[in-house]
């Protein structure tokens, strides 16, 4: 499926992102001002206005390609939430979102270095390295950040996975912050992200997050995946004005509905 | 029951904040001139307007969690009125619509109504 492009610098969209999420509920509203409602899940609609400015010759070159390739509003790409979380279940790693090595034993309710009690204690008691992860429909060819929250009893180091890529980043026994940075393979519809924890290792990890930009923003906890398959450009018009030389700006509503 | 998400600060919501109380009475006139008058709901109904601004990443994608998790206006919760401290179980979010923006980094905002249901 086509996605939608991201720009020269790795970003998806620029400032402002705005976002709109629409349920469906039935309510019957009685006369003494009491309801009864039903939910139907199949008619959410999640929308994004993205505006662009200073874009270059050749970014909005490759707008007008998907555009027009997109035909308007007729066929579908896979976007990812420029304001989201593109892992599931962030706070949940032992949800079956995640594919998790078989001697890698969780232990949750662990402090976070938000205050909380929402990290993980990662344990492998195996003899090799055992990762955790999650495989997502996105273009193989995009930039993706990987960041989480790591700590651990005894300094050691992680992997961060992104494709086949590879980073090994420090652990230490305060909490850090440690991002990975890459595409993934070229052609691949789908892209794996992984921590990866050596042997005999034990590591608290919070917040994993998985960005299709060059670097990690604020964490966001997530149950939903940020990767929207089947997301349709919202208008049949693409405007698209050039304010300087080199210079364009224009405005994209997308929109994704469980039910289309 | 689910809880309304709190903001990093610890608070509920930001200023402004409405609050608007709602009664639904009826009223019966005779020809007289008289009128009668009675109570045609099982309460009053108490509307909050949240506006959110200056959020960050996490408080932004905290409060569309909830309301992903709400669906909308169908799902219940218990939400602490500012204003008195007060604790009311059932609640929701009017509206099945939530608009978010994040207009840079660390500045995104929000606007929901919370209804406490009769």
């Amino acid at each position: 499926m086509a996605a939608y492009p991201q720009l020269q610098s790795g970003a998806l969209s620029q400032f402002p992102v705005q976002k709109k999420r629409r349920t469906r509920t039935v309510v019957n509203l009685a006369a003494d001002g009491s309801t009864i409602k039903l939910a139907d899940p199949a008619a959410a609609v999640t929308e994004w206005l993205l505006t662009y400015r200073d874009l270059s010759d050749d970014e909005a070159a490759t707008m007008r390609a998907f555009f027009n390739a997109a035909e308007g509003t007729l066929n579908g790409f896979t976007f990812l939430d420029p304001a989201g979380n593109l892992l599931a279940w962030s706070e949940q790693l032992d949800n079956a979102a995640w594919q998790t090595g078989p001697l890698l034993s969780l232990t949750s309710e662990i402090s976070d270095p938000q205050g909380g009690t929402h990290a993980w204690r990662l344990s492998n008691s195996g003899a090799a390295e055992q990762t955790i992860g999650q495989t997502l429909s996105s273009p193989g060819e995009y930039h993706y950040c990987l960041s989480a929250f790591v700590r651990a009893a005894a300094a050691t180091s992680v992997q961060l996975m992104i494709g086949s890529e590879v980073a090994r980043r420090a652990v230490t026994s305060e909490w850090t912050r440690i991002a990975c940075t890459s595409r993934g393979d070229d052609q691949a519809t789908s892209v794996r992200f992984a921590l990866e924890i050596g042997a005999g290792d034990a590591v608290d990890v919070y917040g994993l997050q998985v960005e299709a930009q060059t670097a990690a923003s604020g964490y966001k906890a997530s149950t939903h995946s940020g990767v929207y398959e089947d997301a349709h450009l919202a208008d049949d018009a693409l405007t698209i004005t050039r304010t300087d030389v080199n210079r364009h700006s224009c405005t994209v509503k997308i929109i994704h509905a469980n039910h289309l | 029951m689910a809880t309304f998400p709190i903001l990093k600060t610890t608070a509920i919501t930001q200023y402004p904040l409405a609050r608007r109380e709602q009664f639904q009475n009826q009223t019966v006139r005779f020809v007289d001139g008289r009128e009668q008058r009675y109570r045609d709901s099982a309460g009053a109904r108490l509307e909050w307007d949240i506006q959110l601004s200056q959020l960050d990443e996490g408080e932004l994608a905290a409060i569309e969690e909830f309301f992903l998790e709400s669906q909308g206006t169908f799902g219940s919760f218990s939400f602490t009125d500012p204003w008195d401290g007060k604790v009311h179980d059932n609640c929701s979010v009017a509206g099945d619509g939530l608009a978010l923006v994040t207009a840079q980094e660390m500045h995104g905002s929000a606007r929901l109504t919370v209804v406490r249901n009769i």
